[in-house]
Formats: structure tokens, sequence, C-alpha cells
């Protein structure tokens, strides 16, 4: 039995379709990563699988039990932490922590020390009388977290979970969940950090567009860009036009431009790079930085939708 | 266990709010504190007090097309030059803002009330830009406290007429009865001019007022003080008016967690969602309850108010209980954001304790008679009509009527609710 199975979910808001027949699975132990851009659909398939929302169609189980048919099942045996901190703030970290594991039916002096181990988990044992409304962002993620512990889930479901936070409370947190996971945790990860899936993951599913476009392993994925280099390249213009100029040249499978980033997949670099060049020298734009990339998952995501995964 | 861990968790957040506990208990009290006070001043002789100092900077002028015959400000201007208070209250005009700002500074007044130019216009456009300053004199503590609670009872007064003539007109209007635009005028200065003199009782002649009270079934309990009964009726009306407040505000809390985030965090638990439910109604019983225990006692405590017969008193208490937990959870069921519901709870919950007499609850003769009936359209109305047979000794029998109308419209409105409330979030 595998501890996650989504089998064929959809869900539509109105006319957008945000999750359009998704399946995949995690086994009994591993981090499985879902890596897409903002507005994929990651947060609104995670909130199916939570019992949040309703699917359309399509089913899902956690550790055997249908969303559908056992939802109160399904949902003690997952911890969910959600993407925006849900949290008492006016409550201490220990006050929030005692209301989040009562809901999740426990009682008494199991509560207590589990309250205990979960603040250990997290690092805020000198901090739990505090309240949360005062935590810094990534003290309050890390509260967030704590909350979907407490009943020792055997899978737990984390939505973007370092998304504006420092990058020491960053650290603690990808630490966390490599630790719990080691403890024989399932974990759903979702991301829009290609490093982060990278670091973390037995599997990752890429999610663009209310679909799963690929799965594998790291390296498995890796492959499907054999052989192709990616290239951030900068220019000392706003390129509309060299973008343009740039999509048609012979040897460029993808490009795409953020923040005055342009990124472009090419099959050799070698080759392609001079055309580059020129091109742009012929519009009067000049290229002020290259930076030729090896083969990662953004340039995956790039080969698969012809647009970057970065925000 | 998990509805009353629900319920309690909500206690346990209005305990540490400073914005709930200041509504739900110490705002009642505060009111009913300074009432008692400009009566004790006034009815005890040698409990006298220096006259306040108080200037006035009235620069309020009419808007073009105004309904009302004269500024706001005026009627503000007049509270503090009329007769009835001359003997506690030394008023004085000023050309402006800077120079009763050099008079407070001099100590040649301690509080200072600056109408702006703009007050009436932006009160009738609903816009609340314009603001009435209080200035005082830092030193002092009473005086600035009781000049700010008459500019906010007669604002108070100003805006919640304007929503009384509105449901009036929507009454009205549901009637069939088409309402003529050119009878506002006279609705507005009908109303301004009864509200003037409802606030000249309240503050000023509490002594007259109260001899002349007989409380409906007294006859029995004759020796009652006549003091005593009308600070019973001034805490009821605004007991019963912050109840309401805090039943709508405590079911409040569900919009704010579904705002939080830890509403959608709660449905990811293993808790049915019709027992998250039921524990949010939970605490909105049990936070009006408590805050009916609080005032009950503080009250008696403080003003020696002796509520009525144990058993009259569970049952006029309970019926308020009741149909405050109601009217909030109903009214927040329409409502859709926090930030929405502030008016809504401001404007709609005003207005009806004003109709349901809560404000003049203390008034001989009370409201005029086309207001009077309109209490008992409200349950603010008929959980007062409990109090006041209460207060006045009657038995529990005298009760149940009321207490029959408070329950059932209670549990009426708090069905109604339950049911939208579950439609929302299934
Ligand atoms: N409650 C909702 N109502 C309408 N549209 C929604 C709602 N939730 C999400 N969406 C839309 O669905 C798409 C997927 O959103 P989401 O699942 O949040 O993506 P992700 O988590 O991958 O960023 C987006 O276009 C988003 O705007
Ligand atoms: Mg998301």
């Amino acid at each position: 039995m595998n501890a996650i199975e989504v089998r064929h979910l959809k869900k539509s808001f109105g006319e957008l379709q945000a999750v359009q027949g998704v399946a995949f699975a995690a086994e009994k132990g591993e981090i499985l990563s879902l890596l897409g851009p903002n507005g994929a659909g990651k947060s609104t398939t995670i909130s199916m699988l939570s019992g949040l929302l309703a699917p359309n169609d399509g089913d899902a189980a956690i550790m055997g039990h249908s969303i559908r048919t056992e939802p109160e099942a399904a949902k003690a045996s997952l911890g969910v932490v959600p993407q925006d901190i849900a949290l008492y703030p006016d409550l201490s970290a220990r006050e929030n922590l005692v209301f989040w594991g009562k809901m999740y039916g426990l009682r008494g002096a199991a509560l207590k020390t589990r309250v205990d181990e979960v603040l250990d988990i997290i690092g805020l044992r000198d901090r739990q009388k505090d309240a949360v409304g005062k935590f810094s962002g990534g003290m309050k993620r890390r509260v967030n977290i704590g909350a979907a512990l407490l009943h020792k889930p055997q899978v737990v479901i984390m939505d973007e979970p370092t998304v504006g936070i420092d990058p020491q409370s960053r650290r603690h947190i990808l630490d966390n969940v490599k630790e719990l996971n080691r403890q024989g945790m399932t974990v759903l990860y979702t991301t829009h950090y290609m490093e982060e899936a990278a670091e973390l993951s037995d599997h990752i599913a890429i999610m663009d567009s209310g679909k799963v476009i690929a799965y594998g392993t790291h390296d498995e994925l890796i492959k499907l860009v054999n052989g192709q280099t990616r290239i951030d390249l900068t220019l000392n213009v706003e390129g509309a036009d060299v973008l343009d100029a740039w999509k048609v040249v012979e040897g460029v499978n993808g490009i795409d431009s953020t923040d005055g980033v342009v990124t472009v997949l090419v099959s050799d670099s070698n080759l392609v790079l001079p055309r580059l060049f020129e091109a742009a020298g012929k519009l009067g734009a000049r290229i002020t930085s290259v930076d030729i990339q090896e083969p990662n998952l953004e340039t995956v995501f790039l080969h698969l939708t012809g647009r970057a995964l970065r925000d | 266990m998990k509805i009353i861990d629900i319920a309690l968790n909500d206690l346990l957040r209005s305990f540490r709010s400073a914005f709930t506990i200041g509504m739900a208990v110490v705002a009642p009290l505060m009111l009913t504190g300074l009432i008692y006070f400009a009566f004790g001043g006034l009815s005890g002789g040698d409990v006298s007090m220096n006259a306040m100092k108080v200037g006035v900077v009235n620069a309020d002028a009419l808007p073009a097309d105004s309904p009302l015959d004269a500024p706001i400000g005026d009627n503000i201007r007049a509270m503090f030059f009329d007769e009835s208070v001359e003997s506690w209250i030394e008023a004085r005009d000023y050309p402006d803002e800077a120079a009763a700002r050099a008079a407070v500074n001099a100590q040649e007044i301690g509080v200072a009330v600056i109408v702006p130019a703009d007050l009436s216009a932006s009160l009738l456009s609903d816009e609340i830009d314009a603001q009435v300053t209080i200035i005082s004199d830092p030193t002092l503590t009473i005086a600035p406290a009781v000049v700010q609670d008459m500019v906010t009872m007669m604002l108070d007064g100003v805006s919640g007429g304007g929503i009384a003539i509105q449901t009036i007109m929507e009454r009205q209007q549901a009637n069939g009865i088409q309402p003529d635009p050119a009878q506002i005028p006279g609705w507005v200065t009908r109303y301004t001019d009864w509200y003037r003199e409802f606030q000249r009782d309240l503050f000023h002649r509490p002594e007259k007022a109260a001899l002349v009270l007989t409380a409906p079934s007294a006859g029995e309990t004759e020796s009652a003080d006549p003091i005593q009964q009308m600070m019973g009726l001034t805490m009821a009306g605004q007991m019963i008016f912050f109840a309401f407040f805090t039943g709508a505000y405590a079911m409040m809390s569900i919009l704010r967690e579904d705002e939080e985030g830890t509403l959608a965090r709660l449905f990811t638990t293993p808790t049915e969602r019709a027992n998250i439910l039921a524990g949010k109604f939970l605490a909105v019983v049990l936070t009006v309850t408590l805050q009916g225990i609080v005032l009950m006692t503080a009250g008696h405590y403080a003003f020696g108010i002796a509520w009525g017969q144990p058993a009259s008193v569970a049952l006029a208490a309970l019926g308020q209980v009741l149909a405050a937990s109601g009217l909030g959870v109903l009214l927040i069921s329409f409502v859709k954001t926090s930030k929405q519901g502030g008016p809504v709870l401001g404007g709609g919950l005003t207005a009806l304790g004003m109709l349901g007499g809560l404000f003049t609850a203390n008034i001989p003769g009370g409201m005029p008679a086309a207001f009077q009936m309109l209490a008992n359209f409200t349950p603010q109305g008929w959980v007062l009509k409990g109090w006041k047979l209460s207060l006045a000794g009657a038995v529990p029998a005298d009760l149940l009527l009321p207490f029959a109308v408070a329950l059932a419209l209670g549990v009426a409105m708090f069905a109604f609710g339950a049911v939208m409330f579950k439609k929302r979030y299934s």
C-alpha cells in the first residue's frame, strides 16, 4: 500500500480548471515533492487531500483511507502544514500546540508530553510562553509545522513551508523535514524552489497548469533534458524585441525572461551562443553577462513548458 | 469534548482581548457609572462638585441641501450651555481651536470641544472623516470623560436616528406605503427634539425622572428606592445593549478564524464540521452568559442594584442570553468578512437597541408612542420588558410572556443562522 495515492483528481473554480486530473503516489517513508510555479494547482490538490475542498472528480487515499468515503480516518493519519500561517496570534506557542493537539484527540499527560517533544523538534521550547503574534516569520512557520506533528501522523503534507523566511529558519525547516522523514514519516512537500525539491526528494512530480507534467527521481528528470544546456543572460536594454529575435535562432529550444534575466535552453552552447550575440548586436543591444548552467530541474521545466520556473 | 475545547479556546481568546473585555464589561459599567455619578452629584446635595469649565468652538455649518434646520454643532454647543447644566458646567465660546487650546493651556478652562465646519455635512453623508476634537487639561480625569461621553452620546444619537428613520422608511415600504421624502425633515426634527429631551433627563434631571417613575407592578413593593430603581433600569438598558453586541462580536470570531486560516486548519483535523460549528455557537452562549453574570454582580455591588427575585432574574437573564446569542448568530451569518462586521454591528445593533428602548429605559413615559410600538419588533425590547418586570419585583409568572417571546425569537434566529452557517461551511 502507498502512503498517498492520488487518482484523477479534478477541481474547477467556475471556468478555471485549477486541477485537471492529477494522479501520483507516494510510497511509505519517502519524500515526494510537488514542484511547480505559482498557480500550478499545488495548493488546490493539497486542499483536496486534506479534506478542505471536495474534488469534482477522482479520489485519493491516505494510508489506504479514501478521502471521499473515510474522511475522518484519512485526516487522522495526516498532518497538514498550510501554506499560510494558521495559528492563533494572541495565544502562546504552547497554547496553540495544546489546542491543535486536542483537535487531534490528544488529552492529558500524553498531550503534555507530546507538546514538549514538538517544542523540541521545532526548537522553540524556550519561547513557548510567548504569543505567536510576536514571533518572527520563521518562528511562526516552525510553530505552523509543529501544530501538524502533534498526533505523530504517518503522512505529513507541507505546502510551501519556506516561503518568505530568512535563510536560517529555512535551513531549520529543511532539516526538520529530513529528520521527520528519517523517523518514518511520509512527506508530501510542495514548493516552487527547485533547490528544495532537489535536496529533499526521493521523487518529484512537476506540476504546471493543473497537471502533473513529469514524474521521477531527480536524476530521471534531468535525463529528460539530456544534452541540453541552460544559459542565463542579461542585456543592457529592456529586450522585448531581442527576445523575439532569439526565439527564432536555430538551436534555441526554449526561452523565458524574468526580472531582467533571460533564460535560454540550447542543444549546443558553442554553436548557439555566437548567434545570440549576433542577433542582439543587430538590434543594438549588448549582452552584459552570460552564465552557462549545468542542467537542473529549472532546465527540465523550461524544456517541458518553454517557461521558467522561478518567480 | 472537542466542542467544549473549541468553545473554551474562544473564551480564552476573549479574555486576552482588551477590546472584548472593554466592550462586554467595561463600557456598560462605565456608562452606567457616569450616569450614577451625574445623578449623585445632583441629588445628594453635599456631594456637589465644582463646576466644570468647558470651552466650545462651534464652526459647524449646514450643507446646502440639508434636511436639518440647524447644524448638529449647534446641538452640541447647546448641550453645554443648557440651563439644566449650569449648576455644574460653566461654558464659554471660543472663535477657533487655537484660542481654545490656549485657554486650556492657561487653565482658564479644563476641557475644550472643537466642532469642525463640516461635521453636519459629513454625518449626513455617512462619511466619518470630520471629527469632534476634545482637548483637555491632562491633570483632569473626570471632566474630560464626562464631556467626551456627552458628545459621543449626542453623535451616536444623531447617527442612530438616521438609521432609525431608515428603518421606519423600509418598514413603511414593506407595508406598501410609499414614504414621502417631504416628511423626512419633520421626522428628523421630531427625533432630534425627542433625543435632546432624553439627553437632558438622562444627565441632568434624573431625580425628577426618578420621582415620577412608577415601575409596572411595583404596587406591593412600594418601599423600593426610586433612585435605585432608576439605576437598575439604566444598567439593564446598558447591559442588554452590550449583551447583543457581545453576542454578535463573539460569533464574529468564526469570520476572523476563516480569514486567519485557523478555520481551514480545523477542517483538516479529524473533527466533524458540525462539531466545529457547535463549538463556535457554544462559545457565543458562554460569553454572553458570563458577561451577564459579571455585569449583574458588578451592578449589584457598585450601584446597589437589586435585580429582583432570583427566579425572575434567572428568566430575564436567560431570555437575554438566548435572544442576544440568537441575534448574534443570525446577523453574522449574513456578513461576509469581519471588516464588514463592524459597521453591521454598530449600525444595526444601535438602531435595534434604540428602537427597543434600551437608551430610554429610565425615562418616565419612555419614547414617543410610535417608537414604543416598534420596540415590540425587536428582541431587545422584549428582553428589556423582562428586566423591567424583574427589577420591579415581579414574580416569575409575570415574566413568562416576555421570556417566551425572547426564547422564541432567540431560538428562531439561532436556527436560521445555524442553517446559513452550515450551508456556508459545508
Ligand atoms: N478558492 C479559489 N477560487 C478561485 N480560484 C482559485 C481558488 N483557489 C485557487 N484558485 C486558482 O486556481 C489556480 C491554482 O491555484 P493554487 O492551487 O493555489 O496554485 P499553487 O498552490 O500551485 O500556487 C490559480 O489560478 C488560482 O488563482
Ligand atoms: Mg500554493
